[in-house]
């Protein structure tokens, strides 16, 4: 309607100007490289496993003294652990998803391939595994109770079958059947035979940086058919009936601990507070940068609503005056907020350079992405209707000026 | 005078009771959330062994693989742990001034005392030098010597908590403990030490819990006790414990200490020399490059600090610039609605000394009373800091240079907030009441 | 054109009751310069306010143009007031952060004019106070009399058939006075009605009817217009009754 006078009045005003959109600029570019942060964190916490992490939990036996038998442990803690009520199914494990900890190593496909780049975390696992994880087999089959060994820790020989994550065999072999395809992990020993497909399986470390581009290296994980203690310590994944997962762990803890009473039961702990342990951190940035956010807007908003009452005060006579010459109330009303969309777009302006300015600077100090410009569009919109709803009081405060202030006032 | 500013100050903000709250609560906010993530980073980033921290430095070899370097983030950096063979080899050359290697042991404790039931604990092998290394205050007895060392002497100090449970907190010395079927006898009991940081293994979680207890690294080491901690390997090794032991895994830590710069020069032209006698038997593949970090420059290599908090930080500080620019423009807002009063102030014989006397008087005020309230929202957020993270409890807590720093933060702050308004306020002509329009 | 019939006007604040006008009759004609007198607090402002569609009225009748005003909502008053009515104010009451020329043009923009119209009109109104050159500086660039001058292109810009002015020479010495007067009478003579509320007996003397107002009141009212009074004719005083 009238932006030319508006912003002539407000360059009378720079400071109160500059103010304002110096305030407006960093809100935005916080706000929305907040937000950008924010769903990356979101994207990375929602990521499925790929196993059933609602009824499982795992837990773990010490044993000690010299008469300490770990393969006999393992078969009387299954067969306990299979037998109690409530238990849908157990196995022999090493890690779990986002535990933390695990086991990884580099594949290569030739005996000699120099440099191995496809990093794969190793799940160790017998015949049951595939069930207790709760993981769907998309091609071949999963191993049998006969194909199943014993793995001391320090061994470094390897079975000759494994079953591989669909990512890493669209790694491996893009576009072919991974069944049957063979790999090596020593390329001084025989190579492994991809037997299975699972659909899905995170790494327990799903948070690694990924230098090598391929968005899906988290799920590169293999699965080998051995019972691998380590020094007295198995460890096993319990997959309860739906909804009895707390009442087990307390059960199986007891149960394991009676059984055998030269080791120590411990880290009983289910998949959702595993889950919970790996992103806390996520999660923590996240509510900070929430909590930011919301602070910041209703600075933002608070310091707007300030400055335009008193403008509005201070411009009584004015808009008097300006009644008085023939304004309606909703001439007046849309004054304000017409100078405050001028002011925020201004401060918007100079808050796009800061915005990227920001990015530019998470991107070389912490290998961020860069800012999508649905995050600056988003923040202007919010910033827009921000400072119109901030407005709005104030506004109408000046729309209800008597034009009578004209003659009446000092 | 002074008083009578105040006065005049109070009078003046209880007059716009919302205007004075929002300005109170922006600074307070702003000093909150700024000194909140200021103290995470402080803490985090604080020297944990200030008085020594430039003579502990850490070894870090390139014994990695040829065709790929350790580190795919940094390729410059060298390994974060040492192989046996290597941490033998030093250990015997004893070039330090002392020594240590180590590593993080999970044994199973059985007390003599039936009542107690067996528990896990994690304690960590090391040698003898690691307790005057790093200073580890005694409460009963000492550490182990370098003769124990060697003779694999079944020994153990005691972290106090574990003292407290086992014996009640008694001076335990002599006193006989079981260890995984092992009995060894206590030899030192610690005093409480938890530094903020566990800057002495960093491979294996910065904010860990400190051991349990201690044992001779080659005790560990004779009784095949596997690493509790990260274990890398690039090349395949020969079977068995002994096979481990000569390959090319890293899994220990390994610290020495150095009296100064020419001390590390030696020990640091040591190394190379050492690395350059093993190229020779075929081993370190990689071009030489050894390091020896002090403890800080350790810290920050490990980015001890994490990448959220320093990005909290600063968002936190543009935060706080958004608090004051918004205080600036409200503190402007209410000086210049005053433009009447004063110019009549100075109608009446006030200078402008005295003027702005009077007006950064008043947004000193309002300062003081936002540090205060952003101390106490200071002391909230890292309340809810230690929520959020578990492992902060022992960063995100307030020290008194963080509360001198809030306070003086605010009243830094809101004078720099107060000064432009104050200015212009003092700028008016003395006839601006008489000569409206 | 304004027709007031035993119109009232009743303030009130807390506890009191203030009648700034009683029993208020007035008939002002097309092209008439009506000078308004009385003493301090008699009812002047509150008629002008009360004319010019800024204040309502308690009581009685008020026309314009034959149309009663009671009936109309603040928007059709506010758009009346600017086809209609010029308003020059005491204190000027230009807006300081505008210039001249946007000074000028507020009272266009609510009208609604074209760009082009606007322009040329705010030109005009300039050309005719003498300011034209000094189109791109601020009020407080300008003298009292220039200021006022101003405010006058800016009630006749959008060349209303009322122009009200209320003491518009009272902040101004007796020579701009006099020159923003002989602006005034021109504007009259070609065809304005204007009404003005004065102080000064002199300029008083210059309209063709004067109206005193007491106590909210019109005690005394030239019911024929006077003959014109002469240029050089400071101490013809007319009184008819
Ligand atoms: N908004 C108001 N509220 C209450 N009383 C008012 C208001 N405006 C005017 N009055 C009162 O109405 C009466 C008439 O005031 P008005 O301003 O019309 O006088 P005036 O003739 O213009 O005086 P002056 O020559 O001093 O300007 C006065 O007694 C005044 O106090
Ligand atoms: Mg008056």
């Amino acid at each position: 309607m009238e932006f030319r006078p508006i912003l002539s009045a407000l360059m009378r005003s720079k400071v109160a100007l500059v103010l304002i959109g110096l305030q407006i600029a960093l809100t935005l570019a916080i706000v929305s490289n907040a937000l950008f942060i924010i769903n990356q964190r979101i994207e990375n916490m929602g990521r499925a496993s790929g196993m059933n992490e609602a009824d499982t939990f795992m837990i773990s036996s010490l044993g000690f003294g010299a008469g300490y038998d770990v393969k006999n442990a393992y078969a009387e803690d299954l067969a306990t652990l299979r037998g109690m009520p409530g238990v849908a199914n157990a196995a022999p494990i090493l890690t779990v998803p986002m535990s933390q900890s695990g086991w990884s190593e580099g594949i290569s496909l030739t005996t000699t391939q120099q440099n191995s780049d496809v990093g794969v975390a190793m799940y160790f696992i017998d015949e049951q595994g595939l069930d207790t994880y709760g993981l769907k087999l998309v091609g071949g089959r999963n191993f049998t109770a006969d194909e199943i060994t014993h793995r001391d820790v320090r061994s470094t020989s390897w079975p000759n079958i494994v079953m591989i994550t669909k990512a890493l065999g669209e790694r491996l072999w893009p576009g072919q059947n991974a069944v049957g395809k063979q790999f090596y992990l020593d390329q001084e020993k025989p190579p492994l035979t991809v037997i299975g497909v699972v659909d899905r399986l995170i790494m327990p470390w799903p948070n690694i940086s990924n230098r090598s581009g391929d968005k899906n290296a988290y799920e590169f994980s293999m699965m080998v058919p051995q019972m691998v203690p380590f020094g007295l310590q198995t460890r096993y994944l319990v997959r309860a009936e739906p909804g009895r997962v707390t009442e087990l762990v307390k059960a199986v803890e007891a149960k394991l601990a009676q059984t055998n009473t030269s080791r120590i039961v411990r880290e009983a702990r289910t998949l959702t507070e595993i889950r919970a342990e790996c992103y806390r951190s996520d999660r923590a940035m996240l509510i900070i940068l929430i909590a930011v956010i919301v602070a910041l807007l209703s600075i933002t908003a608070l310091g707007i609503v300030g400055m335009a009452s008193f403008w509005v005060t201070q411009r009584t006579k004015q808009i008097g005056t300006r009644r008085a010459l023939g304004a309606t109330r909703g001439n007046i009303l849309r004054y304000f907020l017409t100078e405050n969309f001028v002011i925020t777009t201004i401060g918007l302006a100079l808050g796009a350079v800061l915005t990227y300015g920001v990015n530019l600077w998470l991107m070389q100090a912490y290998s961020a992405q860069r800012l999508p410009v649905l995050y600056l569009v988003g923040g202007m919109i919010a910033l827009w209707l921000l400072g119109q709803l901030a407005v709005f009081g104030p506004a109408t405060r000046a729309s209800r000026v008597p034009p009578a202030v004209a003659t009446r006032s000092v | 005078m002074f008083s009578y500013y105040l006065q005049l100050g109070f009078h003046s903000l209880k007059r716009n009771p919302v205007l004075t709250l929002l300005m109170v609560l922006g600074i307070a906010i702003g000093i909150g959330a700024s000194m909140t993530s200021l103290t995470v980073f402080h803490v985090m980033g604080s020297d944990p062994i200030p008085w020594k921290s430039d003579k502990l430095h850490y070894v870090q070899m390139d014994s990695w693989d040829p065709n790929r370097a350790y580190d795919d983030d940094d390729q410059s950096m060298p390994p974060d742990q040492v192989t046996y063979r290597d941490a033998v080899a030093l250990i015997e050359a004893g070039k330090a001034d002392r020594q240590a290697v180590m590593y993080k042991v999970a044994w199973p404790v059985q007390p003599e005392n039936r009542d107690i039931k067996p528990f896990q604990s994690l304690g960590r092998a090391t040698s003898g030098d690691f307790f005057a290394l790093f200073d580890t205050p005694f409460e009963y007895g000492n550490g182990w010597d370098r003769a124990q060392d060697k003779e694999h002497a079944r020994v153990v100090v005691l972290a106090r908590e574990t003292n407290e449970k086992l014996f009640g907190g008694q001076n335990s010395v002599g006193k006989r403990v079981r260890l995984n079927d092992v009995e060894y006898s206590v030899v030192g009991v610690l005093k409480e030490w938890k530094p903020k940081i566990k800057y002495y293994d960093l491979t294996n979680g910065s904010f860990s819990d400190p051991e349990e207890f201690f044992v001779p690294f080659n005790t560990a080491i004779e009784l095949k006790t596997p690493a509790a901690g990260n274990n890398n390997c690039w090349k395949n090794s020969a079977e068995g414990w002994e096979g481990y032991l000569e390959s090319e895994c890293i899994w220990l830590q390994m610290w020495v200490e150095l009296e100064n710069a020419t001390r590390t020069a030696e020990y640091h032209s040591f190394l190379d020399n050492y690395v350059a006698e093993q190229k020779k038997l075929g081993r370190f593949p990689r071009p030489v490059n050894n390091r020896l970090p002090d403890v800080n420059q350790w810290m920050k290599d490990n980015r001890v600090v994490s990448r959220d908090v320093e990005i909290q930080l600063g968002l936190s500080f543009a935060f706080l610039v958004v608090c004051l620019v918004n205080t600036i423009g409200l503190l402007l807002a209410k000086f210049m609605r005053k433009t009447g009063e004063i110019g009549l102030r100075r109608a009446l014989g006030a200078s402008k000394p005295q003027l702005f006397m009077q007006h950064i008087v008043e947004s000193g005020v309002i300062g003081i009373s936002g540090g205060l309230i952003g101390l106490l929202l200071t002391w909230l957020g890292l309340m809810a800091v230690r929520g959020l993270y578990d492992y902060f409890d022992s960063v995100a807590r307030l020290d008194w240079p963080m509360v001198l720093a809030t306070i003086g933060l605010s009243i830094v702050a809101s004078i720099l907030a107060g000064l432009y308004p104050t200015w212009r306020a003092c700028q008016i002509a003395p006839a601006a009441q008489l000569k409206t329009q | 054109m304004l027709k007031m019939n035993h119109l009232s006007k009743v303030y009130r604040t807390h506890m009191i009751e203030t009648h700034a006008l009683r029993d208020f009759s007035i008939h002002v004609r097309e092209g008439e310069f009506v000078a308004v007198t009385g003493p301090s607090g008699s009812g002047k402002t509150t008629f002008l306010n009360i004319a010019g569609l800024l204040e309502e009225f308690s009581g009685g009748e008020f026309f314009i143009d034959g149309v009663s005003v009671s009936g109309l909502g603040d928007d059709a008053r506010s758009r009346l007031r600017n086809e209609k009515i010029g308003f020059i104010f005491q204190g000027f009451n230009l807006i300081p952060d505008l210039n001249l020329f946007d000074n000028v043009d507020v009272p266009l923009r609510y009208r609604g004019f074209s760009a082009a119209d606007r322009k040329r009109r705010i030109e005009e109104n300039l050309a005719r106070v003498g300011l034209a050159s000094r189109m791109k500086h601020f009020p407080s660039e300008l003298s009292g009399g220039q200021q006022q001058r101003v405010a006058i292109a800016r009630a006749l810009a959008g060349s209303p058939r009322l122009l009200l002015a209320d003491e518009p020479t009272g902040n101004l010495d007796s020579l701009m006075a006099r020159g923003v007067m002989e602006l005034l009478e021109e504007i009259n003579r070609q065809g304005t009605t204007i009404i003005m509320v004065t102080h000064d007996p002199e300029l008083a003397a210059r309209a063709q009817r004067n109206v005193h107002v007491i106590d909210g009141q019109v005690t005394d009212f030239d019911e024929e217009p006077r003959l014109r009074v002469p240029e050089n004719g400071r101490d013809t005083v007319a009184t008819t009754a």
